[in-house]
């Protein structure tokens, strides 16, 4: 940890890191005038490697100049580089050929302006970038006796088409999700979003990857505060490797110990774009659909798109419910122990006498019974995640065998424990964001450790220390219990409850209120945890 | 820093171990535990044994559990001593699992301990925490207080809770016994004026057989457990048992009747029974003259005819007019009944004193003194107010003319 830490303020932060470390290696490479060393040089830097195509040529006809394509084969779009970048270049090199100058800069410029029939299209002096540039997809276009090279934007291959979301399913809303590419990811975005103040800035990531990552906002909409803390914090990452925005979560998030996410992942673009709206700031890294929203509130991860394509009734029953299994989910085992094994007094008479024949010749004590149980569960979630699919049904028909009829025949379980782990088991399902729910389903142990040694005065604590704990968070300055404490009139519109459509406006007053509230304590505490969060790990 | 992240793992690690050290304060597994579902308290047999406690435990696997072996689902442990947590102490012993009374549902005292008084018996009820103030509370009339609590019930499987339920079912129509905790129990002893009330209960029957399983045998059972009159306490002791009219007036006055059965005496075979519900009893009283209290017992019901045997036309509003004043008549008979029984037994168990107090606190302190003489002399001015509400499904009866004869 410490070495790392000293080569991060070594090194030079973001992109030009990027090029300082490359230059180490190969410390005087760059675009000579000689076409076949250039291309002798990529060739090697690349290890000869197979996919690297490069396409020589001959264009002009008085004097012929020998130009090269270079491209990555599975990067590009093939039919760009074969029609607008080959096709065009021998069709307008021809026509231009009576007036072909001789001097290889007036050339390319020619090429430039002439020739080629591409959008997108670059000048590069520098090798690093040319090599970036050629290894991101785009085909490079060399002219021999010039060292400069043209980078044409065919970037391109193939990527996963957009299909239905498939971790966060709704019953009516939009069906499309995020997909690899973060090209089509912004799309998705601005699709629902026409507005000029959508803006976006592009960054890289990552000193070997060299990852792309889009922050996207709403200019006039998300403070400018906290689009700076964001911009900042990205800048600060010094990492080799972003293979997923989880990378860049765990890099930027304001606390490292916490079971809590204080970073919201969604793989949906209309929730992406509802959130741009109220004010917060989306990350989207190239290579993964889930992208990043900052800053978040608990209440957030317990809604869902269905809370606002359904009528408000219905949305705020739904959203209790949830409410509702959160608290299950913490609290399901540990108030059975408590109740049983302390209080039993609390429980009723009859309800208590067919938990005593239950519990007649039960082995364990009920706690280790709970743990066991729980424990047995999740092996079993573990277990039916990582299944192929063609196995899945067997773990739920074993599971479900085990856990729910052999455990209470054979005498080790009560059947009661059953019940409570399977209602904990599935109230952990009813919370629409699976981080939340692991979050849950940690701190449920604790609780249980904390109900078996002191019954309800254990829970008691417990909870007290849970929500100093939850109060305590941030997110980007923004207070994780928002807007509940602080208390907002204005936030409790669509926090446990949603009221109707026409009370509820998108604009980021929501969000700002709250920063506003404590503006001058804030700004101070978010960077200061953000900085012991990252020297933590 | 590693050094830092090492000290803090130390520190988890000792502070995890302190969490064992302290064991797991008063944790008892269920099946460490027998629930005790009734109490009952007899005189003892010796001076050293003052007190004979019985504890009725419920015996789970015989009453929902698979592995039932056919036996009485509950046992009766009974312990003596000269206190009574002594005797509990001792009825433990010979228990295998912990006598637990967080689920007693009744207290039994036995008629001649209550005679003798009860106020050293109830404090425990009070002081133990592990009781509920909540708990119902019973005289066995005549009989020894285990012997109720030894009885095998038809419905329920417990004793206790057949107990509980036949006063809550009968309160609501039919009987005048209703609901006294230990806590109501405590405050009339505590009131020196007057004493406590206490259902009165008894097991009808063979007593030998209903212990044992041959009780439920039959379709008769052979015995059977009954709710049998109020018994009223000078301050702590027993001073008698009110059935019938000064029963249902005791209940009334309380205002704990919502509903019971009232006759009427029409002439020579003739009657009409009536339902009587939403009865609202409120007791005031004109203490100006705290020396001369004048009470005034006053009482809103609705009637709604259930049996009728005479000939007259019931569907001229003058009958029915009638026989409100007659209703009125009869429920003022019973409240007057209950009045006269207490100043007879010298007892404001009907809670005059409350009344007198509540309305003129200062006056009531000049005679609480002397109360138990001016009690006895009060005015009572009974007022009810009765309203026939329908005759349910008929109107005539098919003794009168013109309808059933064809």
């Amino acid at each position: 940890m410490k070495k790392k830490g000293q080569s991060n303020q070594g090194a030079p932060a973001g992109g030009s890191g990027n090029t300082a470390t490359r230059a180490e290696n190969q410390a005087v490479l760059n675009i000579s005038n000689n076409l076949e060393q250039t291309l002798g040089n990529i060739k090697r830097e690349l290890g000869s490697s197979p996919d690297l195509k490069i396409r020589k040529f001959q264009i002009g006809s008085a004097e012929p100049v020998w130009v090269a394509a270079v491209f990555m084969d599975g990067l590009i779009n093939a039919v760009a580089v074969d029609e607008f970048v080959m096709g065009a270049l021998f069709d307008n090199s021809a026509d231009a050929a009576e007036e072909m100058p001789r001097e290889p800069q007036e050339r390319l410029q020619l090429i430039l302006d002439r020739a080629l029939e591409l959008g997108e299209i670059a000048v590069k002096d520098d090798w690093n970038d040319m090599m970036l540039s050629l290894l991101s997809g785009n085909t490079i276009i060399l002219l021999d006796g010039c060292s400069k090279a043209i980078e044409g934007g065919t970037k391109g291959g193939e990527w996963r088409t957009v299909a239905e979301p498939s971790s966060q399913i709704v019953i009516r809303g939009p069906k499309d999700s995020f997909v690899e590419s973060i090209i089509t990811n912004i799309a998705l975005i601005r699709r629902r979003i026409k507005s000029p103040t959508l803006w976006t800035e592009f960054m890289k990531i990552g000193t070997v990857t060299n990852t792309d990552v889009a922050l996207l906002y709403m200019k006039g909409r998300a403070e400018d505060k906290v689009v700076d803390l964001v911009r900042m914090r990205l800048k600060k990452i010094n990492i080799e490797a972003v293979l997923e925005s989880s990378y860049i979560e765990q890099l930027i998030q304001d606390k490292l110990f916490t079971p809590f996410p204080t970073v919201y992942n969604t793989e949906r673009p209309d929730v992406a774009a509802a959130n741009l709206l109220e004010g917060r700031v989306v990350l989207i890294v190239d290579g993964t659909p889930f992208v990043l929203v900052v800053p978040t509130v608990l209440a957030q991860f317990l809604q869902s798109t269905d809370d606002y394509t359904q009528r408000f009734d219905s949305a705020t029953l739904m959203r209790l419910v949830r409410y509702m299994s959160l608290i299950i989910l913490l609290l399901g085992p540990s108030v059975y122990i408590a109740l049983t094994t302390f209080h039993y007094e609390m429980v009723p008479t009859p309800m208590l006498i067919s938990l005593l024949a239950q519990r007649e010749n039960v082995p364990f004590p009920a706690a280790i019974e709970a743990m066991i149980m729980e424990a047995a569960f999740e092996i079993l979630r573990e277990a039916g995640t990582r299944m192929p699919r063609a196995v899945g049904q067997t773990v739920s028909i074993v599971g479900a065998l085990i856990l729910g009829t052999a455990v209470v025949e054979a005498g080790i379980i009560t059947p009661v424990m059953v019940i409570v782990v399977a209602l904990t088991g599935i109230a952990s399902f009813a919370i629409p964001s699976y981080n939340l729910a692991v979050a849950g389903r940690i701190i449920r142990f604790g609780f249980l450790v904390a109900a078996s040694m002191f019954g309800f005065y254990g829970i008691t604590l417990g909870l007290i220390v849970l929500i100093a704990h939850i109060n305590s968070l941030e997110s980007f300055g923004t207070p994780y219990l928002a807007p509940l404490s602080p208390f907002s009139i204005r936030g409790q519109k669509d926090t446990l409850a949603r009221l109707p459509m026409f009370t509820i406006d998108l604009s980021p007053e929501k969000l700002g209120n709250m920063n506003n509230d404590n503006k001058s304590g804030n700004d101070q505490g978010t960077s200061d945890s953000g900085k012991d969060g990252r020297t933590g790990a | 820093m590693d050094g830092q992240v090492l000290k803090l793992w130390k520190l988890l690690a000792i502070s995890g171990l302190l969490l064992l050290q302290t064991g797991c304060w008063d944790s008892v597994e269920l099946n460490r535990r027998a629930i005790v579902s009734g109490v009952s308290i007899d005189k003892g047999l010796t001076e050293d044994k003052r007190y004979s406690v019985s504890f009725q435990v419920i015996v789970a696997d015989e009453i929902t559990g698979k592995n039932s072996r056919g036996n009485a689902p509950v046992a009766l442990y009974k312990g003596s001593g000269r206190s009574i947590y002594e005797a509990f102490g001792n009825a433990s012993r010979q228990s295998a699992r912990i006598l637990s009374l967080g689920h007693s549902k009744v207290i039994i005292i036995s008629e001649d301990l209550a005679r003798e008084g009860i106020r050293d018996l109830m404090d425990i009820f009070e002081r133990e925490s592990d009781m509920r103030l909540s708990t119902l509370v019973f005289v066995s009339r005549g009989q020894r207080a285990e012997d109720i609590l030894s009885v095998m019930t038809i419905f329920g499987k417990i004793p206790a809770n057949d107990l509980v339920q036949k006063l809550e079912t009968g309160n609501r129509s039919f009987g005048y016994n209703f609901r006294i905790e230990v806590d109501d129990v405590i405050r009339g002893i505590l009131a020196k004026e007057g004493g406590a009330i206490i259902n009165g209960v008894i097991v009808k029957g063979d007593l030998e057989a209903g212990g044992t399983k041959s009780n439920l045998e039959g379709i008769k059972p052979k015995a059977i457990l009954k709710n049998a009159g109020l018994a009223v306490f000078k301050q702590d002791k027993l001073m008698a048992f009110q059935d019938g009219t000064e029963g249902m007036g005791l209940s009334l006055i309380h205002n704990k009747q919502k509903e019971y059965p009232l006759l009427l005496e029409l002439g020579k075979n003739e009657s009409a029974t009536f339902s009587m519900f939403k009865v609202h009893t409120s007791v005031t009283a004109n203490a100006k003259d705290p020396e001369h209290p004048v009470i005034y017992i006053s009482t809103q019901q609705q009637a709604a005819l259930k049996e009728y045997n005479g000939s007259l036309d019931i569907s001229k509003s003058s009958v029915l007019r009638n026989w409100e004043k007659l209703l009125s008549e009869e429920t003022k008979k019973e409240i007057d009944a209950a009045v006269k029984a207490a100043m007879r037994l010298n007892s404001d168990y009907i809670r005059f004193n409350e009344t007198v107090n509540r309305v003129n606190p200062k006056g009531w302190k000049r005679v609480k003194g002397r109360w138990d003489t001016i009690f006895t002399q009060c005015e009572v001015h009974i007022k009810v107010n009765t309203l026939i509400r329908h005759t349910e499904m008929r109107t005539r009866s098919l003794k009168s003319s013109g309808e059933g004869v064809e």
